[in-house]
């Protein structure tokens, strides 16, 4: 899977290190003062990366655990993310990781424990009132968990955590890690859909939805929590239709009575990150519509959006009550 | 297009063979090859100089965001089999301590090392790498003009601690060039597929520069019209950029107007 591993020199002799250099005792090693030295250099392209990105292996240093923007939630009043890993496996064209960052390449920070004290923290600080802690935002949370063993790792913590709430946002089927343990009430497990010819077209190495959708049907009959995030809206002509049928097929496979939240998310990117993507891919379709800029950030027209999410949000509320229903949960 | 720095004459001999690279460019301070699709220069030795013959070689015209670039020399190492040849994954600058990382895309099977570029001819081999004198002068340069991915160093391994480099030859030296030389042709290659496509990725659309001579743009303004003629090569799967129907534009303000109308009509609004 990866030709070369960097690795800064000061988890050199970590054990999650040691593990995944004998898991791929055939890539070379390169170590790496810091892993900044790598992944931040300005003459890197991410479309050329994405054929083969190495994973570097690093020690993440402050700012672990951070606030939620406003308007970001599905119910809680302290959200907070944190990122594990930096980019992911998927080639998602819509995604805003292309845009934020130079390299393709995996950062996968090790020191798991680090992030779990400062999640001990906010607690603390939050008199162990319920706090939501929101994983994938610079990742997918799942799909390289055989690697990373990042569930292994939370899951136990968060179980002995009950007024931490996670919620694992991921479009893989990895989830053997979840059905080998028993569901904790404090988890959301959330799985991202766009409809079935948008997914052909942007969503790159993505399983498809009836991958996806049979991984959630083994969860929810193992107890687990679910959500379903519509995030980004993707306009095309005949955007009702393709979400018609996808909220169709959807909810003819899951319980919807048993859903944590579900979340719609409109088409946002800051206006830097849009213009790094499109100097990526000009000749991608999505970019070439007609979009409307606005606060340093880029959308489909008002009008649009609006219209977008007043439809999504009308038909969603066909299969599922008001009360798990997030519309316009903010993109991140 | 690629560019290949090699230090001395003897490194460079068996490439302007093998690649049939002619047309000596006189009046240089360095000694340029070129054929239709690559140039090498001949930079002498140590990193300033590399990394004046490739800024000489960017400059000159030929060269291109997205072209290709390599460094091919010999190279010291404590234990490695004299004529065996690496791709650098990690150049470090062994008088300042600053490390470069070659992003390694390729699929090739061919070795990497950690290469230390180091001002005077190393024969002790104090750490593990190769020894060099070019790499930390010619990769930082080279990616000013070109994106890392496209930039590559390859050495060939000419003393080690058996054999010294005091031992190395020009006659050796090309020796050594030409037994790797079917590594060296499928890096070559690698790399000029790569950037082959990448200029394709930022070809712009054909008409572009027509249109741009007709009427006179602001840089503004030809920013905008850049942007409208990369939209209408997605959404009109490449027509030709309505030249006729624009004739009878006065000015590049109502150009872009109509390019933008057209481009608002291709792209519908729910009802």
């Amino acid at each position: 899977m990866f030709n070369t591993i960097y690795i800064e020199e000061q988890v050199a002799d970590h054990p999650r290190t040691l593990d995944i250099c004998a898991r791929f005792s055939q890539a070379t090693q390169v170590l790496c003062e810091h892993y900044g030295e790598v992944f931040n250099p300005k003459s890197q392209n991410f479309r050329l990366q994405k054929r083969k990105p190495a994973l570097i292996l690093a020690h993440k240093h402050n700012r672990r655990v951070l606030e939620t923007p406003a308007g970001y939630g599905i119910g809680g009043t302290d959200n907070y993310y944190f990122s594990h890993m930096l980019n992911c496996l998927y080639d998602c064209r819509y995604c805003f990781l292309q845009g934020m960052y130079r390299s393709a390449h995996y950062v996968l920070y090790v020191n798991y424990e680090d992030f779990g004290h400062d999640i001990d923290a906010i607690l603390h600080r939050k008199g162990n009132q319920p706090c939501w802690f929101f994983s994938g935002y610079d990742c997918d949370s799942l799909v390289l968990e055989p690697v990373s063993a990042f569930m292994r790792h939370f899951l136990p913590f968060f179980a002995a955590r009950p007024a931490a709430h996670i919620e694992i946002r991921t479009k893989s089927t990895q989830i053997r890690s979840l059905l080998q343990q028993s569901p904790i009430p404090n988890a959301v497990i959330a799985f991202s859909f766009t409809p079935a010819a948008m997914h052909a077209s942007l969503e790159h190495r993505v399983p498809n939805i009836e991958r996806r959708l049979e991984a959630m049907q083994k969860l929810q009959v193992a107890g687990w929590r679910l959500g379903l995030r519509f995030d980004p809206l993707i306009y095309q002509d005949d955007y009702r239709q393709q979400y018609t049928r996808l909220f169709e097929q959807v909810f003819s496979q899951l319980h919807s009575d048993r859903l944590h939240s579900v979340s719609l998310g409109p088409f946002r990117l800051p206006r830097t990150y849009f213009r790094n993507i499109v100097r990526l891919y000009p000749d991608e379709p999505l970019f070439a519509g007609s979009f409307a800029a606005s606060g340093g950030m880029i959308s489909y027209p008002e009008e649009v959006e609006h219209e977008m999410t007043g439809f999504c949000t009308r038909e969603l509320l066909k299969h599922v009550p008001e009360n798990v229903l997030f519309p316009c949960m903010l993109a991140a | 297009m690629l560019n290949i720095i090699v230090a001395l004459p003897a490194e460079a001999r068996p490439l302007l063979d093998h690649f049939r690279l002619r047309d000596k460019q006189h009046n240089t301070a360095f000694p340029i090859y070129r054929n239709t699709d690559m140039a090498l220069i001949v930079a002498g030795p140590g990193k300033v100089a590399a990394a004046a013959a490739t800024a000489l070689l960017a400059g000159t015209g030929t060269s291109h965001t997205g072209a290709a670039w390599l460094n091919i020399g010999i190279a010291g190492h404590a234990h490695h089999a004299i004529g065996s040849g690496f791709i650098a994954n990690r150049i470090t600058d062994n008088a300042t301590g600053t490390s470069w990382y070659p992003p390694q895309i390729h699929n090739l099977p061919i070795a990497t090392e950690t290469l230390h570029t180091v001002d005077r001819p190393e024969d002790d081999y104090p750490a593990a790498g190769l020894y060099e004198m070019e790499a930390s002068g010619f990769f930082p340069v080279a990616c000013r003009f070109s994106s890392s991915e496209l930039v590559q160093c390859f050495k060939v391994v000419s003393d080690n601690r058996t054999q010294a480099s005091t031992a190395v030859t020009a006659k050796l030296c090309t020796q050594l060039i030409a037994g790797k030389l079917a590594d060296i042709e499928q890096l070559v290659n690698a790399l000029s597929g790569m950037a082959n496509e990448y200029a394709a990725w930022h070809a712009p659309h054909p008409d572009l520069e027509q249109l741009a001579a007709r009427w006179h743009f602001t840089v503004s303004q030809q920013h905008q019209l850049a942007e409208l003629a990369r939209r209408w090569k997605v959404l009109t799967a490449d027509q030709p950029l309505w030249l006729d129907q624009l004739q009878k534009t006065r000015s590049a303000a109502e150009v872009l107007q109509r390019l933008e109308q057209h481009l608002e009509a291709l792209t519908a609004s729910p009802a």
